[in-house]
């Protein structure tokens, strides 16, 4: 139960800053129109704000794991840069989204569509080692896995996570966060005609 | 680039990507294999220097380019050739309704759009007040949702925002047709103390006169070329041949 609740708090924090940001940029369209405001600031808002709740919720997950039997530890503080890198993701994939979405309008629902598929290769309601070794490579590569693992490391088996996932995270998470940057500086400049 | 010159375009021209006939989703893209996306020029060359103190009005057809052209100017758009230089801070572009956010009042919507454009020098709370009271809305009209408006309402809330901010460019694009005629004369007469205090307009109309009312000088659009600047009086005689 709470193993699943470590994967699931993540999982939200992923997918409601995600699925409400995909149209955050036309739906501000009034205000992108009238004044001179960097439309980047849409899409960050929406993971700002889910960051805020994700922190909430850390408070009310650490009093059930304390029930559980976890010992409060400063390692436990590992979680902030956690969630920031994750935050650094889902920001690159937010601009990515919301960017597209001004020009092809069911983007959001295309992605409504995607999301269940990844919930379901992320392993968040079944335990890591019930994969059999042949679908491995699924699991592997999808880049929301390493996220979920590393912050179930820190929270649920309340163990400092080896430095190769620190390392793969930061790396996962910078280069969404750059493709998310290239394809929204190509776009932006169009984005006030198409809105 | 003279002291006194607070806009200056050069050699500007505003391409945009237009949506091809019916590809607006992903959907439509792999059903009709078709490209999305054809470039389509609204402004043309532009050049234009702008005094300080000038009031300058933009006529022309619908569609030649004059909301481009002061979106543009706003920094709103980024053109795509040439340069645009601006010595001065904007108040909003409120055409109607466009900025406010509809769901929210229309207290929230005074204070909103102040805080974003952060030009006021003095406070908020005083700011708000004289909105309120050169709107002519009532308490009760401002703590409903900007949606209930009439179209007339928000034209009001609309230009007596813009009209607060103490900046150097007044932008006005066809606000001034909505409101009942009390409330245009009341406008006019504070464009007229604003152009006294030597600050610059920028105004988009469709009717000449006002044009000739407001601007000592003007330029006409057509197709998203300049062609013809000179005074207003000029401008409006060739706008009228147009048709």
């Amino acid at each position: 139960m709470l193993y699943v609740t470590s994967g699931l708090i993540f999982w939200f924090f992923f997918s409601n800053s995600t699925s409400q940001s995909v149209s955050s940029i036309i739906s501000s369209s009034g205000l992108l129109k009238a004044l001179n405001i960097p439309a980047f600031f849409f899409p960050l808002s929406e993971v700002l704000g889910e960051l805020f709740n994700l922190f909430l919720t850390f408070m009310v997950f650490l009093i059930l794991m304390n029930w559980a039997g976890l010992v409060y530890d400063f390692r436990l503080l590992l979680i902030i840069p956690c969630a920031l890198l994750f935050s650094i993701f889902i920001y690159g994939l937010n601009l990515l989204l919301s960017s597209i979405n001004v020009f092809f309008r069911d983007v959001g629902i295309i992605w409504g569509t995607i999301q269940p598929a990844l919930f379901f290769l992320t392993p968040i309601a079944y335990p890591e080692k019930n994969i059999k070794a042949d679908y491995r490579t699924f699991i592997e590569n999808n880049p929301i896995y390493f996220f979920i693992k590393l912050g179930r490391g820190i929270f649920y088996y309340s163990e400092a996570p080896p430095l190769s996932l620190w390392i793969s995270c930061t790396i996962i998470a910078f280069s969404m966060f750059l493709i998310g940057q290239f394809v929204f500086n190509r776009l932006k400049n169009q984005f006030i005609s198409a809105i | 680039m003279s002291n006194d010159t607070i806009i200056k375009l050069d050699g500007v021209s505003v391409s945009f990507w237009q949506n091809n006939v019916g590809v607006y989703s992903i959907k439509d893209l792999i059903v009709k294999r078709k490209s999305p996306f054809k470039s389509k020029t609204i402004l043309d060359d532009i050049n234009v220097e702008i005094r300080k103190g000038q009031s300058m009005g933009i006529v022309g057809r619908n569609g030649s380019g004059k909301s481009t052209l002061l979106r543009t100017i706003a920094g709103v758009i980024k053109p795509s050739k040439g340069k645009v230089t601006v010595n001065g801070t904007f108040a909003p572009i409120l055409a109607i309704g466009a900025g406010l956010e509809l769901e929210l009042t229309g207290y929230e919507n005074i204070s909103m759009l102040l805080s974003l454009y952060g030009t006021l020098t003095d406070n908020k709370k005083t700011a708000i007040e004289r909105i309120s009271e050169f709107s002519e809305l009532k308490d009760e009209v401002l703590r409903m949702p900007v949606k209930q408006y009439s179209s007339g309402m928000v034209a009001r809330l609309a230009f007596s925002i813009s009209l607060a901010n103490d900046s150097d460019i007044l932008i006005i694009d066809e606000v001034l047709a909505v409101g009942d005629q009390g409330f245009q004369a009341k406008c006019m007469e504070k464009i007229y103390d604003i152009r006294s205090k030597g600050k610059t307009i920028l105004f988009v109309s469709h009717f000449p006169d006002d044009v000739l009312k407001i601007c000592d000088t003007a330029i006409l659009l057509e197709g998203g070329k300049l062609t013809h600047y000179g005074a207003a009086k000029e401008i409006c005689e060739n706008y009228r041949q147009l048709f």
